[in-house]
């Protein structure tokens, strides 16, 4: 049994903006200001063939990132996973992703994932070949990761053909005697996490508001983690709620403030999910055609995309999400709810 | 097995008991609640029936769309000190209005705890929440469960003839939660005596086989379908328990591949209230998990954030 680090540059050194070469996660990750664009976050820690996890899940997904994995056509990505919605779906359709491994894959609840079908089923644009976990086993293949093992023990999967057709699960008796059969849930170590979060200083500190889904042990899991963020903020802001911090600056390589990075799915406090236009990702996406067009239409630099949106729509997607959620106040209340 | 046993309540604490009749106290203003309701949809039948699986005080692992709509009725009707548990990481959360995804930021509404995915299927295993409800594409007589691949007569895992989402949820809710409910549609290519791929774990193959795997779950206790609701024998075999209105037992046999068990007492399935129908739509203005038009795909984006909005406010002005 291997761990789950499928991707072709597993090993390779990244060098980075300090000139330290980061086969391994120390050095490069030192108390520097790690904030950069999207395009060189992007070009620079997701090569062709790497493996690839997404923090967020039907929420604070980093769609703009992922946007942008397909505007640089990269390819042959292993995407590392737990439950894939719109992003997933866009890059298998544009011929991103060779391989996925995870728990869950579709759009939403008022739409399947087209592109994914016709990848599986047709081949289309290539084949996608899946290996399938329970979501108890994304988690646990992170955490192993995390931990530096090889493999973490579940009783989920037994008894079913999970394991049957994921060749890297294991199924042993306890070797401590209790007589129970356990599954072995080998570690994923992707090459690259990609996580958007409300908040981050320059020094990578990432603050998460709401779920966390398993975004705190990709990060740990992964050999470099790429976060986006709504804002940027200063560390004095961090360092009033060190708490909210669930990725520290240590796992972290690259900073980049993209507002309404998420969207069209919701960002917990800052906006809601814009149900209509993943409404037309899914009814766009049923077509080979309608969907390479929505790609031209829509995979384009962000703040093109926002433009596109329209200030106006954005608007009162965070009116939205402002009648239901409000962040705490982090400043005494001089800094408002963000 | 001692290390497994759950904890039980030390202090003598009972669960509170599940609201029926005019106990019910609706959150919205409606004529004769407690009465039946005169038109209804099937959609609607079946939300009413899973929120009925769920009783008060008890801990309900959901998900999207049908099981989320069901627990937030739950919550607002028959079983208000239920808490509703999500895969992304909520616990307790009260939706004003329907979830259209996972993480949907309405579950972040009076919830008691946001946590992660790990903590809480962790807790799951650890046999900490009393009844979850999945979906699935098909289903056999033990109540194994299968939403990954259809294979049909050529296909192969590899090479389905339908690619389906995937486990989710369902394997680690079916193999560790108290106990399942299954919801899924009634058909006779998906009521199979062979399933292609085996996702979730049911009663395997029947007898104490859960027990010798080491599961802490029972397993399923229900299916409920567009026509019928079943419940399973000592055995671990499907029995069917219930019809809906104007559906026969030999309906319901031709749409199930082997030969079904019938329960002696066969009932049918109790029609929603007038006060449950008026919840259930007043959290689902927009008809984005009823489904009975197709308002959904073609209303404006203008016109859906201002009902969303509207609706929202009436729930929030109730609490």
């Amino acid at each position: 049994m291997t761990p789950l680090d499928h991707g072709a540059v597993a090993g390779e050194s990244f060098p980075d903006a300090d000139g330290v070469a980061s086969g391994s996660p120390t050095g490069s990750r030192s108390r520097r200001d790690k904030t950069t664009d999207l395009e060189t976050a992007i070009d620079r820690y997701v090569p062709d063939g790497a493996s690839v996890a997404f923090g967020g899940m039907g929420g604070r997904d980093p769609e703009a990132a992922a946007r942008e994995i397909v505007r640089q056509g990269k390819s042959g990505l292993t995407v590392l996973d737990d439950a894939r919605t719109t992003l997933f779906d866009i890059m298998v359709g544009a011929g991103c992703v060779d391989r996925y491994v995870g728990s869950w894959v579709g759009t939403s609840l008022i739409s399947q994932g087209h592109n994914v079908r016709n990848a599986v089923e047709n081949d289309v644009p290539h084949h996608l070949e899946m290996r399938d976990v329970s979501n108890f086993g994304s988690s646990l293949m992170f955490l192993a990761g995390a931990m530096d093992v090889p493999f973490v023990p579940t009783r989920s999967m037994l008894e079913t053909d999970i394991p049957e057709h994921n060749p890297d699960i294991e199924v042993v008796e306890d070797p401590l005697g209790s007589g129970d059969d356990l599954a072995l849930v080998p570690a994923a170590t992707p090459d690259v996490a990609v996580i958007h979060v409300q908040r981050a200083d320059r020094l990578g500190n990432a603050q998460i508001w709401g779920n966390v889904v398993n975004d705190h042990l990709k990060a740990r899991a992964a050999d470099h983690v790429v976060v986006t963020c709504e804002e940027v903020v200063p560390t004095e802001t961090i360092q009033r709620h060190p708490e909210l911090t669930k990725i520290p600056f240590y796992a972290v390589d690259a900073v980049v403030e993209v507002p309404f990075g998420s969207h069209p799915w919701h960002c917990y406090g800052y906006y809601y999910a814009d149900l209509p236009f993943y409404r037309e990702y899914g009814q766009r996406s049923r077509d080979r055609e309608d969907f390479l067009d929505w790609l031209d239409e829509w995979v384009v630099p962000h703040d093109e995309y926002l433009e596109r949106v329209g200030a106006d729509r954005l608007a009162t997607l965070e009116q939205m999400e402002a009648q239901i959620n409000d962040l705490p106040p982090v400043d005494g209340g001089e800094e408002g709810s963000r | 097995m001692t290390s497994r046993q759950r904890p039980e309540a030390v202090d003598g604490t009972r669960t509170p008991e599940t609201l029926s009749g005019a106990d019910i106290d609706y959150p919205v203003d409606v004529d004769r609640p407690h009465e039946t309701a005169e038109d209804y949809s099937l959609t609607e039948l079946l939300a009413v029936s899973a929120a009925h699986e769920i009783e008060n005080g008890e801990l309900a692992f959901i998900g999207v769309g049908m099981s989320l709509i069901s627990g937030i009725l739950a919550k607002h009707t028959r079983s208000p000190d239920c808490q509703l548990v999500t895969e992304s990481g909520y616990v307790g959360s009260r939706p004003p209005g329907v979830v259209q995804s996972i993480s949907d930021t309405v579950l972040g509404v009076d919830a008691l705890f946001a946590s992660n995915q790990f903590q809480i299927f962790t807790d799951n295993q650890r046999g900490l929440f009393d009844v979850g409800i999945i979906g699935a594409g098909q289903i056999d007589r033990y109540g194994n469960t299968n939403s990954t691949v259809v294979t049909g007569s050529d296909g192969t895992y590899d090479h389905p003839k339908v690619r389906l989402p995937g486990s989710g949820g369902s394997n680690d809710i079916m193999t560790s939660c108290g106990r399942s409910v299954v919801m899924m549609r009634q058909d006779e290519r998906a009521f199979t005596t062979d399933l292609d791929y085996r996702t979730a774990p049911g009663h395997l193959d029947g007898g104490d086989a859960r027990e010798r795997a080491g599961f802490r779950g029972d397993g399923p206790s229900a299916v409920i379908t567009d026509m019928a609701i079943f419940r399973f024998d000592d055995d671990g075999e499907m029995v069917l328990s219930a019809t809906h209105p104007g559906v026969d037992v030999d309906d319901v046999r031709a749409e199930v591949q082997w030969d079904l068990q019938v329960a002696d007492d066969v009932s049918t399935t109790p029609e929603p209230t007038r006060g449950e129908l008026a919840v259930l739509r007043a959290i689902d203005p927009t008809d984005t998990v009823l489904r009975g038009s197709d308002y959904i795909y073609e209303v404006g984006f203008e016109e859906w954030s201002e009902r969303v909005m509207e609706q929202w406010k009436t729930f929030q002005d109730t609490q």
